[in-house]
């Protein structure tokens, strides 16, 4: 049996790190790039989101590299994702290959399906065993987040741009390379100093956008053609809720016990949605609605056809919380010049709206 | 009177004799908008965000159409009408998008449907309905006993009748309500017979799929829908294909297809709209078995906006011809 998975940004790393403590034989195909979505476009239905897409680009990739078992998100209740796995399996077999998937349900019990999924992929090993391995790639992807909030502000004020990205780059090699806490820990201090460090624009008050929407686009810069490093190009900080290891310690194990983070998101957007509308809709209207005290606009990722993100795209207008909004689709037509012409536009926007603030 | 407002679209198709019986009960009168025209399309349209699917344009259109004519607008918001299989995204946001693009709605009535949630919650939610029209608890019990009723009537009807949705309505609340007369009940020679798949809100909306029923049966073929399958019949074809169903309508896309490429007609077509989230994937599991299957013809078909009317005609043309030439090549093979 060997294993292999779809990306969604760096969460690699964490399932990587449990796997080799685990001795569970896996294969991680490519990360995101060209073949990987010609792939995808070419064998997915029409109509259908990025995510799927790209997701099942990966499938194919780590089933060409020989892996026989293959692990998806699933679930119900989720939106469309929750079917995702049952289609993909069907593409993968009329492609020829023998693969069984494995999905992972993600809308309840989360925590204890993540367990008895472990186990089963580590061949029984004993739990004395499984949950330190779980616990270290929590910790990877920890580290992984706290560097990239650092980046997120060091990349708008920084004099030479793209010196946080290339530090980014090199501490994500190496946190994956850590084989224990101390080198981890070691790892994780060492950049975030060595990011701090980078020479910055004195007096620059940088402007702030906030960035809400799907997840997968979200925490997947090749989806979103790294938006977030252009914004920082031009000098505007970032900041999103919405992280990996965060997601992961709720959607796993918080939310079982109760806890939810998001509670303040929903309770901004009850005035204008009062229900969950599957995927993240309901976290982008209620964002809107924070955000607009906050921050100096706000980015909105969405894949194309992305129904959750339609019916917050169609309400968010009507807030009376006012905050420029930029709705970027994602898709594989998307190309860089014309996201930059308009990233440009909405900084002037927001730049002319902060002058006109600051002489009233 | 109090005057309800419901929009033809949507799940209007599925629900509308048992929610016209539950608002009379209550003593309200009920206001239907007209069948789709153009008009209200475009309307609906100009409303929201270009890449919003196609039938909630039209019930946006809709209710633009009945702001004015009644009191109230009647917007469900449907998550889930069976244990662990849920609606699609739209649904449950449909009451507040409608307020945040319609802002001079009249003030919409909203209702959470969630079987999820248990019978308590549920019967709180539809006591909570009908508080607008009365403090009476047993009053909206007895409506809603009634409203249920209608309901299992309506569905009765159309499997044991083999009715589609509007000629049921027909028959249940009378001639004012459907749509234009169009089913020539008595074409003399079957052509073939073909079956339509897709929510209702595409296959019985004339203005969008510019009249199919109409013209499948106007040359010759018998027409058979997803309504004039038992429950059984769907839920097995769903299992064979997906397992369980993950979303509501998988009936009458998956199992609709799934068992009508079995049962030896002349062909299916599968009716998807532009936008379409669920369709897309369910239509593409149909079409993948139709493929696996090989035995009989498959097209699908997806419904735009701008979708025009001489398109779907050489399309369907197409589709036609091809099956009956299949049609006489197995009778000379036969003979
Ligand atoms: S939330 Fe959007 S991107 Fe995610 S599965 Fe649903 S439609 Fe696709
Ligand atoms: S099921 Fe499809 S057509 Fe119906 S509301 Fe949802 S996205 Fe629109």
């Amino acid at each position: 049996m060997r294993i292999g998975m779809p990306h969604m940004g760096n969460i690699f790393i964490p399932f990587k790190a449990m796997f080799q403590r685990l001795g569970v034989d896996y294969i991680m195909p490519p990360v995101n790039n060209q073949r990987t979505l010609s792939l995808g476009v070419k064998h997915s239905p029409e109509g259908l989101c990025i995510p799927f897409k790209l997701t099942l680009g990966n499938l194919i990739e780590a089933a060409e590299l020989g892996a026989d078992t293959l692990l998806m998100i699933g679930g119900y209740g989720i939106c469309r994702l929750g079917y995702y796995a049952k289609v993909q399996e069907q593409i993968l077999h009329d492609l020829g290959y023998d693969v069984e998937m494995i999905q992972l349900g993600v809308s309840e019990r989360k925590f204890f399906g993540l367990l008895k999924m472990i186990k089963r992929l580590s061949n029984n090993a004993p739990w004395t065993k499984i949950v330190p391995a779980i616990r270290f790639g929590l910790a990877k992807s920890n580290a992984l987040d706290r560097i990239e909030r650092v980046v997120q502000k060091v990349r708008a004020v920084e004099q030479v741009k793209g010196t946080a990205n290339r530090l980014l780059a090199k501490a994500v090699k190496a946190i994956d390379q850590a084989d224990d806490y101390n080198t981890l820990n070691k790892v994780r201090m060492d950049y975030i100093d060595q990011i701090n460090q980078i020479n910055k624009d004195g007096q620059t008050q940088p402007l702030i956008v906030g960035i809400t929407g799907e997840i997968y686009v979200l925490l997947e810069p090749f989806s979103n053609l790294d938006v977030e490093s252009e914004l920082g190009k031009l000098g505007v900080e970032t900041r999103r809720t919405l992280f990996l290891s965060e997601w992961t310690k709720f959607s796993f194990f918080l939310n079982s016990l109760g806890l939810n983070e998001k509670a303040r998101i929903h309770k901004a957007a009850l005035p204008y949605l009062k229900r969950d509308v599957g995927g993240d809709g309901w976290e982008s209207v209620g964002e809107k609605v924070l955000y607009a005290k906050e921050y100096d606009g706000l980015i909105h990722l969405a894949p194309f056809t992305c129904m959750p993100e339609i019916i917050a795209q169609n309400i968010m207008p009507a807030t009376k919380e006012n905050i420029p909004v930029l709705t970027i689709l994602c898709d594989e037509q998307m190309a860089k010049p014309g996201m930059l012409t308009r990233l440009e536009a909405f900084v002037d926007l927001m730049e002319w709206k902060r002058r006109a603030q600051k002489n009233h | 009177m109090i005057r309800i407002g419901i929009p033809r679209a949507l799940l209007y198709y599925q629900y509308y004799p048992m929610w016209k019986t539950f608002f009379q009960e209550l003593g309200a009168e009920v206001v239907l908008s007209s069948p789709t025209t153009q008009t209200m399309l475009s309307s609906g349209a100009s409303r929201v965000v270009a890449d919003t699917c196609l039938p909630v344009k039209v019930f946006c259109g809709h209710v633009l159409s009945l702001v004015k004519e009644c009191d109230y607008i009647f917007i469900p918001a449907i998550r889930s009408v069976q244990r662990r299989v849920y609606n699609c995204a739209k649904f449950l946001g449909l009451p507040d998008m409608t307020k945040a693009v319609i802002p001079e709605s009249p003030p919409i009535l909203d209702i959470d449907i969630d079987v999820n949630k248990g019978k308590r919650v549920l019967y709180q939610a539809i006591y909570k309905l009908g508080r607008h029209f009365t403090w009476d608890p047993l009053k909206v019990r007895r409506a809603s006993i009634a409203a249920w009723q209608a309901h299992l009537n309506y569905r009765e009807l159309m499997s044991s009748h083999s009715l589609t949705p509007p000629q049921a309505i027909e028959k249940m609340l009378g001639s004012s309500e459907v749509e234009p007369k169009t089913h020539s009940s008595h074409s003399t020679s079957t052509q073939g017979t073909i079956a339509i798949i897709g929510h209702p809100y595409l296959l019985y909306d004339e203005h969008i799929n510019h009249r199919l029923i109409h013209r499948l049966e106007q040359a010759g073929n018998k027409v058979l829908t997803p309504e004039m399958l038992t429950t059984e019949e769907l839920e097995s074809a769903i299992v064979k294909l997906v397992g369980r169903a993950y979303w509501t309508y998988e009936e009458e896309v998956v199992g609709a297809g799934g068992h009508y490429l079995e049962s030896r007609i002349g062909g299916v077509i599968g009716i998807m709209a532009f936008g379409c989230g669920p369709d897309s994937l369910m239509m593409d599991v149909v079409r993948r078995q139709a493929a696996r299957l090989n035995t009989t013809p498959f097209m699908s078909l997806t419904l735009e906006e701008h979708t025009a009317e001489a398109g779907v005609v050489t399309r369907l043309e197409a589709f036609l011809d091809m099956i009956y030439r299949r049609k006489r090549k197995q009778v000379e093979v036969c003979v």
